[in-house]
């Protein structure tokens, strides 16, 4: 526990670095991914601080209008050294914001799932043995909600399209809007689940079942059953997506489990991922890791 | 000592920076007490996630070449760097530096940096590395 204390610690007084490194190289952001909280999102908003405060533009069926880059990868951690050398400073020392400086984004931890007693023991095994038993890790798709907040919106009046670029591979979801789920009770369940969505007001209802059991909720061991059903809610402010995700899964869960983001839009291409190849799996010689500030 | 300090830092600053890479550590599959050193030409470059993995040819005095595989960080890492499969492989002579595997896989490492003739330089494994831009001492 005290690891995982000083480890957050750390990674909080690295969000002063990442300000000072935004201001001075434009841009740092981060996986989508429900490991590290709102960091990255934070770090996005704080590039353009009005955003909220623009008008919220709506599409020909009235609707709030979804579709744009909503997150992307970072860059930033490259330093130039003359023309043609640069040096990658994430490792450098951490400073802290300085008075007078940009201050640091806010990174709220998410509340963690609550899980029966009698699983804790298991969440714990599987985040011990994280290294063997994290899919991710292995080039499998993190699925729904691991996935994160969709980082590009495509929208149409009858479906939504939600991409994501990540380490895993690139990831999509067709959403159709009014639709109903399959009613094919032997389908297979998928990594993405099988995803509906609906207006409710100014708010896009997405209602995700049909999600196979190999993934997990998040980092660190956070199982889940087939039984798993999330709704995420968008509702766009300004130049803002206020994002929300219940996983309800009372196979293994005390109760639903609430994350929150706020997404801001971003001028950036979602550029595509090279592909993942586990290359590592036969090398692994114990089960460090690092645990992620949550 | 700075080195496993920097790697702690790092591995904690791969944390914030990215989940999906941060859960093994360079230590679960690397010596990050024992760098070595080598001169030779990279062969090969996987430019692929979650690791760019760079082969690199090694020829002793016999003329006997051995291929090291040098697994980095993922391509992402590497934007506004200016590194491309191309600048890699465009046959220059170069010196690396690399922390061996634990395993006792002959011929693989992890990558900190490479540097050329003229003076230009790579340096892949940022805060896993010296952070002053000379090579590590093999010593250590």
């Amino acid at each position: 526990m005290n690891f995982r204390l000083s480890i957050h610690a750390v990674a909080v007084a690295g969000l002063g670095w990442a300000a000072i490194q935004m201001a001075a190289v434009d841009a740092f952001c981060q996986a989508p991914n429900y490991g590290p909280p709102a960091t990255s999102y934070a770090i996005e908003a704080a590039r353009y601080p009005d955003a909220a405060s623009k008008p919220t533009p709506h599409v020909a069926d009235g609707h709030p209008d979804l579709s744009g880059v909503w997150h992307h990868y970072f860059n930033g951690l490259v330093a130039k050294v003359g023309d043609k050398s640069f040096t990658l400073n994430f490792g450098q020392s951490v400073p802290t914001a300085k008075a007078g400086g940009p201050p640091a984004p806010q990174a709220m931890p998410d509340p963690e799932p609550q899980y029966k007693p009698e699983l804790a023991a298991k969440v714990k095994r599987l985040n011990d043995n994280q290294v063997k038993e994290d899919h991710t890790l292995h080039c499998m798709p993190p699925g729904v909600p691991r996935i994160g907040p969709p980082q590009q919106i495509v929208q149409t009046s009858k479906q939504l399209v939600f991409l994501y670029a990540d380490l895993t591979g690139n990831h999509w979801r067709v959403i159709p809007v009014d639709g109903h789920h399959s009613a094919d009770p032997e389908e297979e369940s998928t990594y993405n689940g099988d995803s509906v969505a609906h207006w409710d007001g100014d708010t896009l209802v997405v209602d995700v079942t049909r999600l196979t059991d190999d993934t997990w909720l998040g980092d660190n061991g956070l199982f889940h059953s087939a039984k798993l059903h999330v709704v995420e809610r968008l509702r766009r402010v300004g130049d803002t997506i206020q994002y929300s995700m219940t996983a309800d899964d009372p196979t293994v869960l005390v109760k639903p489990w609430t994350i929150t983001r706020t997404l801001t839009l971003q001028p950036d291409i979602l550029a595509e991922m090279p592909p993942c190849v586990d290359n590592d799996a036969g090398h692994y010689v114990n089960s460090e890791h690092h645990d992620n500030a949550r | 000592m700075r080195t496993k300090k920097n790697l702690t830092l790092a591995a904690a600053t791969l944390a914030l920076a990215l989940p999906l890479l941060a859960h093994h550590a360079v230590s679960a599959e690397f010596n990050s007490d024992k760098i070595v050193t080598l001169k030779g030409v990279v062969s090969k470059v996987d430019w692929v996630n979650p690791h760019i993995f760079v082969y690199f040819d090694v020829k002793d005095e016999s003329g006997k070449v051995t291929t090291w595989r040098l697994q980095s960080l993922p391509p992402l890492f590497f934007k506004g760097s200016g590194l491309t499969k191309a600048k890699l492989l465009d046959g220059s002579e170069a010196t690396i530096t690399a922390y061996p595997a634990k395993d006792g896989t002959d011929d693989f490492g992890f990558l900190l940096k490479l540097s050329y003739p003229d003076g230009h330089f790579y340096n892949l494994g940022g805060g896993t590395a010296p952070r002053d831009g000379t090579p590590p001492d093999p010593a250590k």
